[in-house]
Order: structure tokens, then C-alpha cells, then sequence
């Protein structure tokens, strides 16, 4: 009684493996059966049953709408240029800092042959992955209700606070965010940074527009801003940079949870890297890195696994 | 040439009545054939050519006859076979399927939400308390608030070995859990010295002296950022195992259908194919054996096809309305719970009140969804919101995703219930934050409480609805497949006797 079972057990099998990769199933499974058979009309028969097979592998195949980044042979990760300690480009290609690091250990994790870096702009970021030109996006990328609506987010991997960069000679007036009243703060194009303040904190400052964080950056140090407010990860490596002529207010006023963006409805792909993220947490990876990145800033760092967002 | 299928045919119903071992008798013609009778030999393995080559008389009849019956015979035995075959496969597919929703990864998300709901209420009533100072009949009072701290502490003990018993054997699964367990110890210990702290330093409700203040700091930030996110994300993992397990199977499934209609047809042209060769043959109109045996089989084919159909909407409704939507209420019931302790902490720690404001309108924007960039923004289209509801559905986020699928009876009137508490609720916090800072506390103890303690028990009663729809749905897809599952051998079993009791009578008189 059990054979039959196992015997009808096994073919199945073999269809479910070939779910998205119909085609594969069908030869399969149809060399399997003319291996067993002899002439004729028999082959009828056998070409009706794999067309009954190729039928059932196509149905299996309809489940995944578009390739996850699991099925992708290279993975095309967005990363920031311009932001030290977490994506700096340091070559044609190449890049380096925390969210370099996190990504291509995740793509390790998940199963992802070969990793290649491209640039991307908190303005852009967004269209590049509903685009497809880059399969995973990890560039200080924050989760909020609207960017979820557009971009499936993993993690997030590490959950950073705003705080504010001001010149060091500025440092006796202002203690904390509330202290920005009537300054000039950077406004990066594409970050939501600036809206913590205005909008959330409603301080009247006067936003200064810049292109990036890197142009922020230059502005604050020939005057033409008085203060950069954006989380404490990229703050603390640019004031590394920057030596003393810049200084942090250390007074952190939000939660930004640092998202993974995923092309919308990568749920396969957004639930692997939420394993590889618990695990780097786990066994002590993620700790290594934040570490390695920002252990000299004195900011405090949390070594424990965020609490996810949840895949949709 | 004679002897060499007389010899065959003593095997041949052996195997007949052993249907694992069917495909010699099919294969076995085939040497045999091509020398003498090409014409008959090439129609042997074929089922459905025999119903309609003409019985030509000459020498090589008798030999090819039986060689014909049990090549017929044995393709429909391995076409019954596969019927058989795939309908148990799917039905073990269905078991476990719902085992999966219904006893593994369903208790798996109450239990984890109860946990994270134990752990985020203790940190609240511990603000609580540390908030009250000794002002102790402020609002339901300093000993209530330690009252549900201890009992929220043995919840969470309970929780833990239950989610560690569900988390079976995933080792990173058993980690987390091992993970919470120590932090747990780790925070009764500070908790319980900032509260011995605080009731020594004797201070009006209120922010607490610096040194209360930090240790509740070590406190909070261990449950905040270690504790609650592991409990939180291993009720995420359960969301993921159960949509992986469902896309599985109803692939399974579908495929199962697909075989169970071809392989049925295919056994029921063999065993008609079969009835009308032995009654031209053998002129007899009915073979009774046979025809039974074809009922049975085609009985299950219809059956099954249509069962697996049905189980396939059961694993879904058990999902989508069942599964689904208990997750995401248990989500926004423990982001809830964590945002109202941002409350207690805004109130308790003015250093860090503007992270914990913008933390509460980050979770109140994660329950329920709508554009604004404050608070002041925030209750307004909340207020405007709720009114229009349920003819306007404007909200996003885990209880606007719920109101818009609000499909189950009277799920849309449970979700206008919980809206209505919500948006009491907010107006609570509107005035909290707008009162002076005693004044705040006792709107946060008296009003605020209690109105977040009725949008939760809303929340509850709604989850209970699809609670009851889940195990409803998953009961159903158990005895549905228990019934068939049941029968499946006996038919086998008589199939295979009425097929060997309608052909072997036959065989024999070649003897």
C-alpha cells in the first residue's frame, strides 16, 4: 500500500522542484517515462501524460510573478557614493563602508553568486528599483509608511537616530534640535531628514536645498548652512573626516529604521534577507561590522537584531 | 513461439494483485512482438486501441489474447496506481498544509504575540509606577500598576516556554528564544531597582530623580531594542513559514488535480476498454467485476478531483481570512501596546521626549496610516478619517489593511468599532500632551488608559473573529480529507481484487 503512494510521491516531487523553471520539469519528467516504454501508440499515451505534466509545471511556474533576487545570478546592490563609514566610492566599481559591508555579506548569506555595486541617490533609488536596475538598494534607505507603499523593505538592519552636525564654534548655542530656530538647515534632495525637524518638530528653520549630503557637508563648512541634520551613522562619518572643525550635538531626537528596499512584491527575496539579517545579529557578524565602522565615533551602538518591519 | 507467453502468464496476475510491482506484465509484450504478428503486438500496450481493432482470426489469436488482456490490464493498473498515487500525495499534502496553519506556526503567532504583549505591558506599568511616585491612589493606583507588572511577568514566563516549545527544532528560532529568556532576568533586575529607588526617593507624580531615571533608561532600552524585536520578529517568522507553506502546497495541489483527472481518465478508458474486449472476446455482455471496480474508480476520481478543489479554497480561506488576518491584528495588538508605553515614557523622561513622540507617531502611523507630517496633523485626519468610514476606506497600515478586507459577517462593524476606540484614544493623547505636566500624568493614568484598555479589547474581539474563522476553515480541512483518507485503502485493496476476480477467470481458460 505504500509503494503506489511513495511511487506517485516521487513524480510529484519532480514537478514541484521545476516550479518557475516549467520547461525543465517537462523534459524531465517526459525522459523518465519514454525510458520505460516501448512503441507505438504507447508514446501517445506518454506524450499526453507529459503535456498533462507540462500543463501542472506551468500552473506551479505562475506563483512567483517576476525574478527575486534569488534567481539572480549577479546581484546589482545601490549603495551611496558619498557617505563615509557607510558608502564611499573609493574606484571604478568599488566601494567601501557599513552598508557595503552589510550587503554583500546578506548576498552571501542568501545564496547570491556574484554581488556588483552601483551608485544610487536618495533621489533615484526609488525608480531604480522598480526599474530594475539594481535588484537590492542598501543606502541609509529609511522605512517609512510611504516609502513602504512603493519598495519592499527587509530589516531594517540597523536603527539609527537623527541627530544634528554643527560647526565646532557653534557649539555653546545650540544643546539640542530645538536650538536650530531661525538657522539654516541643509535640505538633501530625496532624504526625509529635514521634515523630522520642520514638520514632525515644526522648528522654524530656513531650508537651504543641496544635492546630497556630501554638498550638505560642503555647505555647513563654508557657511553657507549652520547645521546638517540626518542620522548619526552618516553624521559620525563625516565628522570623522572633518577632524574638529565640526561637531555632533549628541542629542538625538528620532528612531530611523535603516531599511533593505527590495523591488515591490519580493517577498521570497525580503524574507531570506531577514534570516541572513537575524543570523549576522546572532552570531555576532553584525556587531563586528558596526565595529569596525563607527566604534570610534562614541555613539551607542545596539548589537541586538532590530525589530523587522514585516515583508509585503 | 507458443511457450513464450504461456510462460508469462502465470506472472502476470501475480503482479496484477501487487500494483507496486505493475510494470513488468506492460513491458513484457513487447519482446515477444515484433517477429510473428506485428499488427496485433503493436496494439498490446496501447489501452485504448483495443476497443476498436476488429478480432482477426488466424494462428497467432490465442497466443496474443491474453498477452492483449494483461498489457490492457496492467496499463490500467498503472494508471490506477497513479490515481491512487496522487490522490493520497495530495491528501497528505492537504494534512500537512493545515497542520502547518492549524497546530504549528497558527498557536506559534498568539503565543509570540502574547509574549510580546507580556513584555511590552511590563515596561509600561513599570513607567507607570516610576511616573506615580508616591502619589499612590493617582489614577487606578501604584499598587495596580505592580499588581498587572507581576502578572504580565508570569505571562511572559508562560509565553517563552511555549514559543520555545513551537519553535520545534529551527536553531535560530531556539536561540532568539533562548536570547529573550536572559534578557528577561536581566530586566526584572533593573526593574525591580528602579522601582525600590523610586520609592525611596519619595518624589511627586512626575519625572523621577536622575538615578531612577537611569537605571530605567538600562531598563527600557534592553526591552525596547533587544527584547520586544526578537519577540516581534519570531512572530514575523511564523507569517513566513506559513506563506511559504502555503505557496507550496497549493502548487502541490493544482498539480495533484491535474494528475488525479488524467491519471483517473486513463484508468477508466483502460477498464472500459477492457470490458468490452472480454465481452467481444469471450461474448459475455457484462464481466459485474469489472464494472464495480470501474465505479469505484471513477467514483474517486470525481470525488477527489473535486475535494482537492475544495481543500485548495479551505487552505486558502484558512489563510487569507483565518491566518492573515490574525497576524496582522496580533502585530498592530503588540505595536499598540508598545505605543502607548511611549506615553508613559514621554511623560517619564523629558530629556528624551522628542524621540518618544516621534517614536509614538511612528507606530501610530504603522497601525493605522494616514498622511500627515505631526501629530496635530496626525488626529485630524484620523478624526476625518473614521467619520467617513466605512463608505470612504482612506487608511493604509496593519488596521487599515484589516478594514479594507473586511470580509468575514460583521467584521465590518468590529473594525468600525475598533476605529471608533482608536480615534477616542488619539483624542486622549491629544489632550495628554496638551495638559500641564501634573495634570499630564493624570490624564495619562485615569482617561488615556482606559480608553486605550477599550480600543484594545475592540482590537481583541476583532482577532477573535477571525480566530473562529481559521479554526473553523482548518477543521473543516481535516475532516473533509479525514473521510477520504479513510476509505483511500479500501478501495485500493478492492479495486485490485475485483480487477484480478474479472480478469483471471479469463486468463485461466488458456490454461
Amino acid at each position: 500500500m505504500r509503494s503506489p503512494g511513495l511511487l506517485a510521491r516521487t513524480a510529484l516531487t519532480a514537478l514541484h522542484t521545476g516550479a518557475g523553471r516549467a520547461r525543465t520539469a517537462q523534459t524531465r519528467t517526459g525522459r523518465t517515462m519514454t525510458g520505460r516504454t516501448g512503441t507505438g501508440r504507447a508514446r501517445a499515451a506518454l506524450a499526453a501524460a507529459s503535456a498533462l505534466a507540462l500543463l501542472a509545471a506551468g500552473a506551479c511556474g505562475s506563483g512567483r510573478p517576476f525574478a527575486s533576487i534569488l534567481d539572480q545570478a549577479t546581484l546589482v546592490v545601490g549603495v551611496k557614493p558619498d557617505q563615509p563609514g557607510l558608502g564611499m566610492k573609493v574606484g571604478e566599481g568599488r566601494y567601501e563602508g557599513f552598508d557595503v559591508d552589510v550587503a554583500t555579506e546578506v548576498a552571501r548569506r542568501i545564496g547570491v553568486p556574484r554581488v556588483r555595486f552601483v551608485t544610487v541617490l536618495s533621489s533615484n533609488r526609488q525608480d531604480f528599483l522598480q526599474s530594475g536596475k539594481v535588484g537590492m538598494v542598501v543606502a541609509t534607505y529609511s522605512i517609512t509608511p510611504v516609502n513602504r507603499s512603493k519598495v519592499t523593505f527587509a530589516g531594517p538592519y540597523y536603527v539609527a537616530h537623527q541627530d544634528t552636525l554643527i560647526r565646532a564654534e557653534d557649539k555653546a548655542e545650540i544643546d539640542n534640535v530645538r536650538d536650530l530656530k531661525g538657522r539654516r538647515l541643509c535640505q538633501a534632495a530625496g532624504s526625509n531628514s529635514w521634515r523630522r525637524v520642520r514638520e514632525e518638530r515644526q522648528i522654524a528653520v530656513e531650508l537651504v536645498p543641496a544635492a546630497t549630503y556630501g554638498e550638505c557637508l560642503a555647505k555647513l563648512r563654508d557657511g553657507t548652512v549652520d547645521a546638517v541634520s540626518t542620522d548619526d551613522l552618516i553624521l559620525a562619518g563625516f565628522s570623522a573626516r572633518a577632524g574638529s572643525a565640526l561637531s555632533i550635538v549628541n542629542a538625538p531626537f528620532t528612531d530611523e529604521r535603516l531599511g533593505i528596499g527590495l523591488r515591490k512584491g519580493d517577498l521570497d527575496g525580503c524574507e531570506a534577507v531577514n534570516r541572513a539579517l537575524t543570523a549576522m545579529y546572532q552570531d555576532g557578524t553584525a556587531e563586528k561590522l558596526l565595529k569596525k565602522w563607527f566604534g570610534g565615533s562614541g555613539l551607542a551602538l545596539t548589537f541586538t537584531v532590530p525589530q523587522f518591519e514585516g515583508c509585503a | 513461439m507458443t511457450p513464450v507467453p504461456v510462460n508469462q502468464t502465470p506472472a502476470a496476475p501475480g503482479a496484477v494483485s501487487a500494483p507496486g510491482t505493475a510494470p513488468p506484465p506492460h513491458r513484457a509484450p513487447v519482446p515477444s512482438a515484433p517477429p510473428p504478428a506485428p499488427g496485433a503486438a503493436r496494439s498490446a500496450p496501447a489501452p485504448a486501441g483495443t476497443a476498436g481493432a476488429p478480432p482477426r482470426p488466424g494462428p497467432s489469436r490465442l497466443r496474443s489474447v491474453p498477452g492483449r488482456v494483461l498489457a490492457v490490464t496492467g496499463g490500467t493498473v498503472i494508471a490506477l496506481t497513479l490515481l491512487f498515487g496522487a490522490l493520497s500525495s495530495s491528501f497528505q499534502t492537504v494534512g500537512d498544509g493545515l497542520d502547518v496553519i492549524g497546530h504549528d506556526a497558527g498557536p506559534q503567532v498568539v503565543a509570540t504575540a502574547d509574549l510580546y504583549f507580556a513584555l511590552s505591558d511590563m515596561d509600561t506599568q513599570v513607567a507607570t509606577v516610576l511616573l506615580i511616585g508616591d502619589e499612590h491612589g493617582l489614577g487606578k493606583g501604584r499598587q495596580r500598576a505592580l499588581d498587572v507588572y507581576e502578572r504580565r511577568r508570569s505571562d511572559a514566563g508562560r509565553a517563552v516556554l511555549q514559543a520555545s516549545a513551537l519553535a520545534g527544532g529551527d536553531p535560530a528560532e531556539r536561540r532568539t528564544v533562548q536570547a529573550v529568556l536572559d534578557g528577561l532576568g536581566r530586566y526584572e533586575r533593573l526593574a525591580a531597582r528602579a522601582m525600590l529607588l523610586d520609592e525611596q526617593a519619595g518624589h511627586a507624580a512626575g519625572p523621577p530623580p536622575g538615578p531612577v531615571l537611569g537605571l530605567y533608561r538600562q531598563a527600557t532600552d534592553l526591552m525596547r531594542l533587544e527584547l520586544l524585536p526578537m519577540a516581534y520578529n519570531l512572530t514575523l517568522e511564523s507569517g513566513t513559514v506559513v506563506r511559504r507553506a502555503h505557496e507550496e502546497q497549493s502548487s502541490a495541489l493544482r498539480t495533484g488535480q491535474v494528475l488525479v483527472a488524467g491519471a483517473g481518465v486513463l484508468a477508466l478508458g483502460g477498464l472500459a476498454g477492457l470490458q468490452v474486449f472480454l465481452a467481444r472476446r469471450f461474448r459475455r455482455v457484462f464481466n459485474p467485476a469489472l464494472l464495480v471496480a470501474t465505479a469505484i474508480a471513477g467514483t474517486y476520481t470525481l470525488t477527489g478531483f473535486t475535494v482537492l478543489g475544495n481543500e485548495a479554497g479551505v487552505l486558502d480561506t484558512a489563510k487569507r481570512d483565518g491566518f492573515d488576518s490574525v497576524l496582522t491584528l496580533a502585530r498592530a495588538r503588540a505595536v499598540g501596546n508598545s505605543m502607548h508605553g511611549d506615553q508613559s515614557r514621554y511623560l517619564l523622561d523629558p530629556e528624551r521626549a522628542d524621540t518618544y513622540e516621534q517614536t509614538y507617531l511612528d507606530k501610530s502611523q504603522s497601525v493605522l496610516y494616514a498622511p500627515s507630517g505631526n501629530l496635530t496633523a496626525y488626529y485630524k485626519a484620523v478624526d476625518a478619517g473614521v467619520e467617513a468610514y466605512p463608505a470612504e476606506d482612506v487608511f493604509l497600515g496593519l488596521i487599515g489593511q484589516e478594514a479594507a478586507r473586511a470580509r468575514l459577517p460583521g467584521s465590518e462593524a468590529a473594525v468600525s468599532e475598533v476605529l471608533r476606540r482608536y480615534r477616542e484614544f488619539q483624542r486622549g493623547d491629544r489632550l495628554m500632551r496638551a495638559a500641564s505636566p501634573r495634570a499630564a500624568v493624570e490624564e495619562l493614568v485615569g482617561p488615556v488608559e482606559t480608553r486605550f484598555g477599550a480600543y484594545d479589547a475592540a482590537l481583541v474581539e476583532l482577532a477573535g473573529l477571525h480566530r473562529t474563522a481559521f479554526d473553523r476553515a482548518v477543521r473543516s480541512g481535516e475532516e473533509q480529507v479525514a473521510e477520504l483518507w479513510f476509505l483511500l485503502p479500501v478501495a485500493m485493496v478492492s479495486t485490485a481484487v475485483l480487477i484480478v476476480a474479472g480478469v483471471w477467470p479469463r486468463l485461466s481458460e488458456y490454461r
